[in-house]
């Protein structure tokens, strides 16, 4: 969780993130965002997900449960 | 599908670039979203400038352009054309062929054939391919190919998932016999599942033109694009790329007993930095091996961009040197494809703008 938390943080250029935060909140929250988790999910984790996926989610802990589970 | 082909060489190739250039400077008042968004976009996919036709400049006219160089420069001679395939997805009219009205604008010789392919990104790759099997016959021992794309008039301005790349080029490369080539090893495969990922939905007898079809609306990113307009899911053209490429490259250099590092140039279609970065770490490529420069100085002409990648980043030690390449194109169709092959000593190597 933490590692994954860490990757997020690079990808949306914040200092930290909480499961709590909302998406659509980062000035970084975009199709770049999105693309690029896509990109990381797929290397790290080895799971493939559409962006219809990623907008699904509202918050931090969404995007986690989504990737982990 | 594997395909291997025998004393067959590239003996020259001649890219035509437009002369306008656009910077992504220029292009993002157009997008619907904040500057310093934009920016890191422009960063991250290597974005800069790119080369856009004039209005009322088709793939024609470049692919004329190039070749009336060719004949002034006497570095080919029109009579020895025996088959001139054009590879574009914007032919200048539904019908004629595009291939056929160059023919004609030349006067060429009667005792040819001329051939236009519907392919996109790996349109150097299928137009390679048809002519090294055109070669096979006894009556053609030279075939022009020619990728020519200028589909920038089908790009909506305020589309920051595709203008940002679009770009128009032509390219000729010159394929001929050879009694001293060596083997040259290829892939082809393509799923047309998924060919609405990379889509203009309007504008062909399923859907024509009206004007309800050019009205723009927003898509869920913030992107404003009409029915007219290209469109791109490029989530499942990333996965796709991701999932299938990589293991057609490695297929390829286990059927010619090589290795990833006997290859000294990786010339891939040229979607963006990001991609194509992604994509060496997959395969196990330095960044250095594989160019993914033309993007940013250029745009993405669709089939245009590996040769375009050969003359940019060669140029002129093409015509001295040569090199073991892996040539590969991906994206609509959906088509993937890759060649082996050796490439060098050509009699001409450089890029000419229109």
């Amino acid at each position: 969780m933490e590692e994954l938390k860490k990757k997020l943080e690079d990808i949306l250029e914040v200092e930290s993130v909480n499961a709590e935060d909302v998406l659509e909140d980062f000035d970084y929250w975009d199709s770049l965002a999105i693309l690029s988790i896509i990109s990381m999910a797929s290397e790290s984790y080895k799971k493939t997900f559409k962006a219809a996926d990623i907008r699904e989610c509202k918050t931090i802990g969404d995007l986690c449960k989504l990737i982990l589970d | 599908m594997n395909l291997k082909f025998k004393n067959k060489k590239i003996t020259g190739i001649l890219t035509i670039l437009p002369k306008k250039v656009r910077t992504f400077e220029d292009d993002m008042a157009n997008y619907n979203f904040p500057e310093k968004k934009s920016l890191r976009l422009k960063k991250v996919m290597g974005y800069n400038t790119h080369r856009i036709a004039e209005p009322g400049q088709c793939s024609s006219d470049f692919c004329i352009h190039g070749l009336q160089y060719l004949f002034d420069h006497q570095l080919l001679d029109k009579d020895s054309i025996d088959a001139l395939i054009l590879v574009t997805q914007s032919p200048d009219y539904y019908m004629p062929a595009t291939s056929n009205l160059i023919q004609g604008h030349f006067n060429m010789k009667h005792d040819m054939i001329c051939l236009d392919i519907n392919q996109g990104c790996a349109g150097f790759e299928i137009g390679l391919i048809q002519a090294f099997m055109l070669l096979d016959q006894e009556a053609i021992n030279k075939v022009v190919l020619l990728n020519a794309d200028v589909l920038s008039p089908k790009v909506s301005i305020h589309d920051r998932n595709s203008y940002p790349l679009a770009g128009d080029a032509a390219a000729i490369t010159i394929v001929e016999k050879s009694n001293d080539a060596k083997d040259i090893f290829a892939a082809v495969k393509m799923d047309g599942t998924g060919a609405k990922a990379l889509i203009i939905p309007a504008g062909g007898f399923r859907t024509p033109c009206t004007p309800e079809t050019a009205i723009e609306h927003e898509d869920e990113a913030g992107n404003l694009r009409s029915l007219n307009h290209l469109t791109m899911q490029g989530d499942d053209v990333f996965n796709f790329v991701q999932r299938e490429v990589p293991p057609m490259i490695h297929d390829l250099l286990e059927r010619a007993d090589m290795t990833s590092d006997d290859i000294d140039w990786y010339m891939f279609h040229q979607p963006n930095k990001f991609m194509l970065n992604k994509l060496a770490d997959a395969i196990g490529v330095p960044y250095e091996k594989m160019p993914s420069n033309i993007v940013e100085n250029f745009g993405n002409a669709s089939g245009v961009t590996v040769p375009t990648c050969i003359s940019y980043n060669l140029g002129e030690k093409l015509e001295q040197e040569t090199y073991k390449m892996c040539l590969a194109g991906f994206g609509i169709g959906l088509t993937w494809s890759a060649i082996l092959m050796e490439i060098g000593h050509l009699n001409f190597n450089k890029i000419i703008e229109y």
